[in-house]
């Protein structure tokens, strides 16, 4: 599914994703910049892993880089056409950042399941993650994050706890829905400032 | 099916290698005391001393249960039969379906039980055993394995084979059965139903499962959700092969393979999964005789240290901790235990602990309201323990309220011990960390209970 059609939809389920969209040109993306890092992304189909194919430009910044970095990106996503160029508000660099991984799939036996774990790099390296059968309660939700390893880094206070409850309440109901989605991929979360952003989704229909 | 005042067993013979001989002597030999009536189609009027006949249809009297011990090709058409003498409950052994790729075959139960409305459970199975009412229609002779005593654990096993193991073991186990069921391949009755059952079952305290697949997987998510809110369900899941690494598209489904996603469900649903037959056991044995605890914490009481040592990690290994003794156990202990004795938890009472020591320590340390559960190793192989301290735990145990397991490893000396205290229902471990595995499922279970009125809906 479209990456802007994906976020419309978590939207639609009060999910909020970072402030992305397309960019035409290298000019567009300074426009969409407007003197903030960025991160510039070549979106293809047939790339699965942006970031280990050199597919993503992270905390870019000023003119003359955003035209660089972005000219880059389009020649070595030549390989893997058709694509396009996102552009998305970086979320700014901090050692308190925790990287999540919020999903769903459907099993054969058991029908859509939510998972959580601890995101970015860390999925497959240390796969601490924790699955349920959705619809899932809020006990469910709190559940799923007593049982990870990284508990404590994922909810550090209350609030923490509280936020990524809701979130996936909210996953939840829309994993549930009546919207075709088979596979919903939203790795990596970034949990910063007492807030989330996801800086990638992805949704399978 | 359970409990029926008929049974007809078709396929009976006096050749003593038929099944159905088996299975109708064992109905003789259990002491059956309903109306049992052989069946086969080559009956010249008598099999094993009874009255015999050619079909069901034949008997004339309604018939509660038909056992069906017949080659898979005949099976349907003695449905058929069932049908027609309006059977309430079938069961069939035989093999040869779906399990052998004869899925044809295997649908025609399911329609033929749906058409005349009867419960069929099987094909391919041992069936089922109900300690109180004497029914056992597993076709294993007596002699080969033992038959475990009437208690408060029921089984079900998908496999025939785990199902008699494990039967036997439990019978040298010290705790006993309610209701063996044996569903094979679940042609009509599967998980759920046999869930729902259980739940419901009187006799049943403690369910134990052993689980290759489930057919319906919602329905049993919710069914297991009602029986745990009544009572523990311990499952162990055979097959635990992940997801193909292939056509995986995400992050999150190369991650939910199919066993994860049963993980997953036992969590959910509240069922304790047991990582080994040794577990699965071990559990059941702390379910059938005690009660869950309040909290986490576990005082271990030992008439040797390092055993102590070894408990005291298998303990915080289990996600449980030791407590503090408040102030009036540690004075109380202090009058009563001798000076080589350190006042502290785990509670090291030294070899020399004899029955008196034993009490002593378990009646100051089992009223401290820090203390949730109690474990208690006594080495037989130490110069103060023998058959008064077994004697000690058993009188203890009948008083206290408190959840107590005993660890006794070692040899012949110490096995006959174990019997005596499980003879009485005092659950005893081969070692620590069995022991502790057992008290934190145990207090993972009461807060499966304490959540089950928060786990609404939101």
């Amino acid at each position: 599914m479209d990456y802007m059609a994906a976020c419309k939809l978590l939207g639609s389920y009060g999910i909020r994703a970072q402030r992305s969209r397309y960019a035409r040109d290298s000019e567009d993306a300074v426009r969409f910049s407007a003197g903030n890092r960025i991160v510039i992304k070549a979106m293809s189909q047939k790339a699965l892993h942006k970031s280990r194919s050199g597919l993503v430009a992270l905390n870019v910044s000023g003119e003359g880089e955003i035209r660089k970095r972005f000219t880059m990106l389009e020649k070595r996503a030549a390989k893997y056409r058709p694509f396009k160029i996102l552009v998305q508000d970086m979320v700014p660099f901090s050692e308190k950042n925790v990287e999540i991984i919020v999903g769903g799939n459907e099993d054969s036996q058991f029908g859509k399941m939510i998972l959580l774990g601890l995101g970015g790099i860390y999925v497959e390296a240390f796969r601490d993650f924790s699955l349920r059968a959705c619809p899932i309660t809020r006990h469910d939700a709190e559940s799923m994050i007593d049982d990870l390893r990284a508990k404590d880094v994922i909810a550090k206070d209350k609030a923490a706890r509280e936020m990524v409850t809701g979130l996936l309440l909210k996953v939840s109901r829309m994993l549930s829905g009546d919207n075709g989605i088979k596979e919903l991929d939203l790795n990596p979360i970034i949990l910063h400032d007492g807030t989330y952003s996801p800086v990638d989704v992805r949704v399978l229909r | 099916m359970m409990e029926p005042k008929s049974v007809a067993v078709v396929g009976a013979s006096d050749n003593p290698k038929k099944i159905g001989h088996i299975i109708l002597q064992n109905f003789i030999d259990m002491g059956y005391s309903g109306k049992l009536y052989p069946v086969n189609v080559n009956s010249t009027g008598h099999i094993s001393g009874l009255k015999s006949y050619r079909k069901v249809s034949e008997i004339g009297n309604s018939v509660d249960f038909v056992v069906i011990a017949v080659p898979a090709e005949a099976v349907p058409s003695v449905l058929d039969d069932c049908g027609t003498a309006r059977a309430k409950s079938v069961l069939v052994v035989s093999s040869g379906f779906s399990e052998i790729g004869n899925t044809t075959l295997q649908g025609q139960l399911a329609r033929k039980a749906g058409k005349y409305g009867f419960a069929l459970l099987g094909p391919n199975c041992l069936g089922v055993m109900n300690m109180r009412s004497r029914i056992n229609t597993m076709f294993l002779p007596l002699y080969k394995l033992d038959t475990p005593k009437l208690g408060g654990v029921s089984f079900a096993s998908q496999s025939g084979a785990i199902g008699s193991t494990v039967m036997d073991m439990v019978a040298n186990e010290g705790f006993g059965i309610a209701k063996f069921i044996s569903y094979g391949n679940a042609a009509d009755l599967d998980e759920v139903d046999i869930l729902d059952y259980l739940s419901k079952d009187e006799d049943t305290k403690v369910v134990i499962f052993y689980l290759e697949g489930v057919k319906r997987g919602r329905e049993f998510l919710e069914a297991a959700k009602r029986v745990t809110k009544r009572k523990p369900v311990v499952v162990i899941k055979g097959g635990m092969t992940a997801a193909g690494a292939g056509a995986v598209h995400s992050h999150t489904a190369s991650l939910s393979g199919s066993y994860e996603a049963y993980k997953a469900i036992f969590k959910q649903s509240g069922i304790i999964q047991a990582e080994s037959l040794d577990d699965l056991l071990g559990f059941a044995k702390v379910f059938e005789s005690e009660e869950p605890p309040k909290g986490s914490s576990v005082a271990v009481i030992t008439n040797g240290g390092g055993a102590g040592v070894l408990a005291a990690d298998a303990i915080y290994n289990n996600g449980l901790v030791i407590p503090q003794l408040s102030k009036s156990t540690a004075k109380a202990l202090r009058k009563e235990m001798p000076p080589i004795v350190n006042i502290r938890l785990p509670l090291d009472i030294a070899g020399d602990a004899d029955d008196r020591r034993f009490e002593a320590a378990l009646n100051a340390i089992g009223s401290d309201p820090a203390v949730d559960m109690l474990m208690v190793i006594s080495l037989f192989q130490t110069p103060g323990a023998d058959s008064s301290v077994a004697a000690a735990l058993i009188n203890y145990k009948s008083e206290s309220r408190k959840p107590l397991v005993v660890v006794s490893p070692g040899g012949s000396y110490t096995l006959e011990h174990r019997r005596m205290m499980e003879s009485s229902d005092v659950p005893v471990y081969a070692s620590p960390e069995t022991a502790a595995r057992a008290l934190a499922a145990l207090y993972r279970y009461s807060k499966t209970k304490g959540s089950a009125r928060k786990n609404e809906w939101q």
